[in-house]
């Protein structure tokens, strides 16, 4: 059944033993190979999580005396995160593009969404212009504008030059924002003028939905991402597993293959960076509703690219959901971990980012597939492999 | 100021910027030309340079991290710019060959990503460690008042430009002389051609019977002292603080091989002068748009001539 959407799901010999078996424990991993019922288990976590990673972590935290409950925003920012490595991971992951300049198209399509909202309302209505989606729109338009000629110019060079093409475009405007740009970006004091209004002229997007406790993370900000945050790996789904799709995967595979069948390789790849860009600029501007105050720092500078990479990989690359898993430990370490304070040694405050290079070196070295990857390895090895380990002594 | 004294000036300070991206892509181009190996980490060897360079010159006064938490509020040797220039190549050496040993050998056969992800959490570890043992507020440049009983501080009178900062000018001679001890080492010894023989083909060197994997460890600790040896040069006129590594040495670096053309010495450090200059020209005229005119004469040259301006290989390509 996963043979026709994802040869690389396991080995074929697995699935054909566990087939006769047709034990609880296949099922299992036949979810985990297939790409749209991953979808659907995204989708189904999507409304525990808040709850989760908020309420009931910081119960148990009371418990255990240690203070690592989210707080009400972060489920949404680990989102908005998740949609940018999604996209990254279709450059990363199956393309097999590394990219350093990620940070420009999430920067760049903040910054459009903020200035939109500050300066539209001369030839807008208010709830035109301030309205959040038309703040995604204008935010992803701009990052899908700045990424075709920069992915034209980049993806003509490959391996390290691709790297360091990117990144010096990302640099470029990263240093245009800071000085010479300051008349539209306000520079170093950061952008502060972002006005998000009702979502659909009715929900206030700072406000829960229902005014339970337990429910206060559920924020109309939270429903917002999350819902793009479902159709962005929807998008990412239906890409992957399409003709078109495919060929992103031979191309990561082997480049010369591609060419060879007489396809033009430089097409896809060009198209690959611009889809990949999209993804990022619809993290972006989601970026600017939420913290509400753009600086190049945050933004557009290449350390922000950079922590795209380590979630990628964190998560796990060649996997839809994979690299989502990287956002949540990425931003739940940086954002909660930092600030519990232990016992012997004390606040943790500026380590998390020593343990998350100690865990990230750990990760390529010995878990290449990354979490995601791991941890499927493993329910693999628990479930189905342990039964045709038996099954190949007898 | 008349034209041409500017010009001077500009050719100087960006002799003096020059030279550490040079010694930056000395070190970073022969361990990616012999063993096409790519160091992320290179940086932080940078990194490590300028704060061996802090505490053997000085005593630094701490302000946070955790030796200041266990009481101790001034560390350093104190042992004078002298002692800081050898000692911290010998560091770099060390550290270098170390890292080598048990971080890059086991990647040399896997996929360059995987180098490029290992070396990035590598220089995540020592940016780190250097924050939480010496403390993440900035030091201020270690210019020093004498070197080898000759004054380095103050201004110093110069024919057409008139008054330049004595200590800038020693930077361009002290690590003109460190390029080009470097340049013949790589360019007159047996060493030396072994190693440049391996920038171009390392298997055929193999063939021919020379053991190139011991001059692994010994070309990777060499670019590791020049590089710290740049962290000494940058840190006596530029402030010192954690993130120097990330950001003043690490992209510079990669700029710098990208430009000069990757795998050649000589590349690096025409690139280096190049970018230095570059740099000072317009942070002389138009101060805001030096960097983005950095960046984009190396996306220029990285489009139209990919090979960079010297090299004659593409590496990683």
């Amino acid at each position: 059944m996963s043979d026709d959407t994802e040869p690389d799901g396991g080995p074929v010999v697995d699935e054909a033993t566990e087939r006769v078996d047709g034990s609880t424990d296949d099922l299992l991993e036949r979810i985990l190979a297939r790409d749209d019922l991953v979808v659907v288990g995204f989708v189904l976590s999507l409304f525990v999580f808040p709850y989760l990673l908020v309420n009931l972590l910081t119960q148990i935290g009371e418990a255990i005396g240690f203070s690592i409950g989210g707080y009400v925003g972060l489920p949404t920012l680990v989102l908005i995160f998740g949609i940018v490595v999604i996209g990254f991971n279709l450059l990363l992951g199956y393309t097999g593009l590394l990219s350093f300049g990620h940070a420009a198209f999430f920067g760049v399509s903040a910054y459009a969404a903020g200035i939109f909202t500050a300066e539209a309302t001369a030839f807008l209505p208010t709830a035109v212009a301030h309205s959040p989606l038309a703040m995604v729109g204008v935010g992803t338009f701009a990052a899908l504008v700045i990424a075709w000629p920069i992915g034209f110019v980049s993806i003509r060079r490959s391996g390290v030059y691709f790297a360091v093409l990117t990144l010096t475009f990302g640099q470029m405007l990263y240093y245009y924002a800071l000085g010479p740009g300051a008349w539209l970006t306000n520079g170093d004091n950061g952008f502060s003028d972002v006005n998000v209004g009702h979502l659909l002229g009715t929900f206030e997007l700072e406000e829960a939905i229902l005014g339970a406790d337990f429910l206060r993370a559920y924020t109309w900000q939270y429903v917002f991402v999350a819902v793009a945050a479902v159709f962005a790996l929807w998008m990412a789904n239906r890409i992957i597993n399409s003709p078109y799709g495919l060929i992103f995967k031979a191309l990561g595979q082997n480049e010369q293959r591609v060419s060879f069948v007489g396809l033009d390789v430089f097409r896809y790849k060009h198209m690959a960076f611009i889809i990949s860009a999209g993804f990022a600029g619809a993290g972006g501007a989601l970026f600017a509703i939420h913290e509400t105050y753009i600086h190049p720092t945050t933004s557009l500078y290449w350390i922000t690219s950079g922590d795209f990479v380590i979630m990628t990989i964190l998560g796990g690359t060649g996997s839809l959901v994979g690299p989502v898993l990287g956002a949540l430990i990425f931003e739940y370490v940086s954002n909660v971990i930092s600030g519990v304070s232990l016992p012997v040694i004390g606040a943790i405050g500026s380590l998390w980012r020593f343990v998350l290079g100690a865990v990230f070196v750990v990760i390529v070295w010995v878990f290449p597939k990354g979490v995601y990857g791991g941890v499927r390895d493993v329910v693999v090895a628990l479930t189905g492999r342990g039964d045709d380990d038996g099954g190949e002594e007898a | 100021m008349s034209l041409l004294s500017q010009a001077v000036t500009i050719l100087l300070n960006g002799l003096q910027q020059g030279a550490v991206f040079a010694l930056l892509g000395i070190g970073l181009t022969i361990i990616l030309g012999t063993m096409e190996f790519l160091n992320l980490a290179h940086g932080a060897l940078y990194l490590i340079g300028a704060y061996a360079g802090l505490l053997v010159f000085k005593e630094a006064a701490l302000t946070n991290g955790l030796l200041y938490n266990s009481g101790i509020q001034q560390v350093g040797l104190g042992a004078g710019f002298l002692a800081a220039l050898v000692l911290v190549p010998i560091i770099g050496f060390v550290v270098g060959a170390l890292m080598e040993r048990f971080v890059a050998e086991p990647f040399y056969d896997r996929a360059e990503t995987d180098q490029l992800l290992v070396t990035f959490g590598l220089a995540l570890i020592i940016e780190e460690l250097v924050k939480q043992v010496i403390g993440g507020n900035t030091f201020q440049s270690i210019p020093p008042e004498t070197l080898l009983g000759v004054q380095a501080s103050g201004p110093i009178g110069l024919p057409i430009v008139g008054s330049f900062p004595r200590w800038r000018l020693y930077i361009v001679l002290i690590a003109g002389v460190v390029i080009l001890a470097t340049y013949f080492v790589i360019e007159r010894t047996d060493f030396g051609l072994v190693v440049q023989a391996g920038t171009r083909d390392s298997e055929m060197v193999r063939l021919l019977g020379i053991p190139i994997d011991r001059s692994y460890t010994l070309v990777f600790a060499m670019g590791a002292a020049l590089a710290a040896f740049a962290g000494l040069i940058g840190a006596s006129f530029q402030t010192i603080s954690p993130q120097i590594g990330m950001e003043r040495a690490l992209v510079p670096a990669f700029l710098t091989i990208v430009v000069g053309g990757a795998g050649s010495v000589v590349g690096a450090i025409a690139g280096g002068m190049v970018l230095g200059v570059v740099v000072a020209a317009f942070q002389q005229t138009y101060s805001q748009w030096a960097f983005i005119v950095m960046y984009l004469l190396v996306a220029l040259v990285l489009v139209f001539r990919p090979q960079g301006i010297f090299g004659s290989v593409e590496v990683g390509e």
